[in-house]
């Protein structure tokens, strides 16, 4: 066979796995939009579920999802910023440094219902939280915390020294050069990482389980140590534990459908304030 | 004034500076030239501590700058890089505009005046002999200039904070000759506000812009002396040789 035939086979089984790849991803939302969006209207969106769950809406699960993204969020963010900060610009190649690096790798590999079981111990009893948005936030904030510090120490690292250097031969101090030079280089990459973390925490039912969800609550949190209904777990219950599962099933994929958009948007959100950062970076 | 008295100088078990001292007078141009690896980067990244940011370096011996031991006890790192101005051999702008760029040095030492920084923008700019070229676009990035512009802004960056020294690492081995006889002019007439110590592979430039030269070899200072001498009729034979284009 010529070189060029050969060259020809490769190419053409590369694209082909390329297009299933496409082909999943495709099948796999046109099945949840095809089967989900006939329940989708406004009332589905803006109310909560009645009628032992199968009429009504998902209202009190998106809002508790969002809750728990945000809650999350604000837990794993600083703490994973400020730990990568520390890990890729102060730390130098010592020890600790290797450590802390194998230390989050592992966490990152722990199954989620373990974290699920660590904070219901931790959160929810020790600290007497009870099940509620805190102790489920600081329990999704742990789960993504290796994700943070990961994808916060690449973008750092990916800033040149020379900017580096340059700061601090002006005087600047290392806190002033990380703050004025690295970080707003360095911020729409971080920025990614928030993206896939807010994917990883709005779709996460293991570690809510034992931590905030609740079966069926139509009332609205008012407090950060209330319940809330998630979308991920209100989805297994209705495709599961419902009391009528073949009414249920079209409010499942509806819910599936809601969860999906929910993460795009937010996706879409993150990417829209990148590229918004990346320009200011620019010419600023 | 700057000073060196018996420097060493070791990355891990290498042993890149022997023995090295020199005095530099102040408002003097003095260039350093030698053979690549030679240490002469290596010895100019100490007058401003640089070389700190190595891992698993050791200096013996005391470099003095303005009459202090830079390296002594209770030094202000810092505070010695806003007294020792550096330009590096690539350009390194800040991804922020012209203006921006310029006032960072002031900026991160305090300085909130904003007339002040107005001003001390377009002194710099005009020394670095760039005013003129960018006055119009101060709001633009940095990265929106040439190569040899992008130099002039990070000289013109080190003057803003109004430095003592200026330490020069082969600022013109990335430019065309147009950009590097700019510099090589603006040298010229810095020499007058500040004591500058220029690294550099060219002997022409060199000789051009030096009123002192020193020739450095695997680590160790051969000849160090006027610079009209030094190319004319140096002392050692390395020199003659090194000058003259036999090795290196």
């Amino acid at each position: 066979m010529s070189k060029k035939t050969n060259q020809g086979i490769a190419f053409w089984i590369f694209r082909l796995l390329g297009l299933i790849v496409v082909g999943i991803l495709i099948w796999i939302l046109g099945f949840i939009v095809w089967n989900g969006i006939g329940v989708i209207n406004w009332d589905f969106l803006t109310k909560a579920p009645t009628d032992g769950m199968t009429g009504g809406g998902i209202f009190p699960a998106i809002v508790g999802t969002c809750c728990l993204v945000v809650g999350s969020m604000v837990v794993a963010f600083p703490i994973g910023v400020m730990s990568a900060i520390y890990t890729t610009e102060y730390a130098g190649n010592g020890k600790i440094v290797r450590f802390i690096r194998i230390m989050t790798n592992n966490l990152s590999g722990i199954p989620s219902i373990i974290f699920g079981l660590f904070g219901m111990a931790l959160f929810v009893n020790a600290l007497g939280w009870g099940d509620s948005i805190i102790a489920g936030s600081f329990t999704l904030g742990l789960l993504v915390l290796p994700l943070v510090i990961r994808t916060t120490e690449e973008a750092l690292m990916a800033i040149p020294d020379s900017f580096r250097t340059g700061s601090l031969a002006l005087g600047a101090t290392k806190l002033q050069t990380i703050r004025r030079v690295v970080l707003p280089m360095a911020f729409p990459n971080i920025v990614t990482g928030l993206i896939l973390s807010i994917g990883r925490v709005s779709g996460e039912t293991a570690p809510i389980l034992f931590t905030v969800a609740a079966y069926f609550l139509p009332k609205l949190p008012t407090s950060i140590f209330d319940q809330v209904m998630a979308l991920p777990y209100h989805l297994y219950v209705i495709a599961t534990s419902g009391t009528d599962l073949e009414a249920t099933r079209p409010i499942a994929y509806g819910t599936a459908l809601v969860l999906i958009a929910i993460v795009l948007m937010m996706n879409l959100l993150a990417s829209l304030l990148r590229r918004y950062f990346g320009k200011k970076v620019k010419t600023n | 004034m700057i000073q060196a008295k018996n420097v060493d100088f070791y990355y891990g078990d290498f042993h890149a500076l022997k023995n090295i001292s020199m005095e530099i007078a102040a408002n003097t141009v003095t260039a350093f030239i030698g053979p690549s690896g030679c240490g002469k980067s290596t010895f100019l990244r100490l007058f401003n501590r640089m070389n700190d940011m190595i891992p698993d370096t050791r200096l013996t011996g005391q470099c003095i700058v303005d009459g202090s031991d830079i390296y002594g006890k209770g030094v202000n790192v810092d505070d010695l890089r806003r007294r020792v101005g550096m330009v590096f051999q690539k350009p390194n702008p800040f991804p922020k505009s012209i203006f921006e760029n310029v006032a960072y040095g002031l900026r991160v030492n305090g300085i909130t005046d904003k007339e002040f920084i107005r001003n001390r923008v377009e002194e710099s700019l005009r020394s670095a002999a760039l005013w003129n070229e960018v006055k119009d676009k101060l709001k633009k990035s940095a990265f929106e200039l040439s190569g040899g512009q992008q130099q002039r802004l990070c000289i013109a960056r080190a003057m803003a904070i109004k430095p003592s020294v200026l330490l020069m690492d082969e600022p013109a081995s990335a430019l065309d000759p147009i950009s590097t006889s700019k510099i090589e002019e603006m040298i010229h007439e810095l020499k007058k506000d500040y004591t500058i110590v220029i690294v550099t592979h060219n002997m022409q430039q060199a000789a051009r812009v030096s009123d002192m030269t020193g020739f450095f070899m695997l680590g160790e200072l051969i000849e160090f002396s006027d610079t009209k001498k030094m190319f004319l009729n140096p002392d050692k034979q390395q020199t003659q040789n090194y000058i003259t284009g036999r090795f290196g």
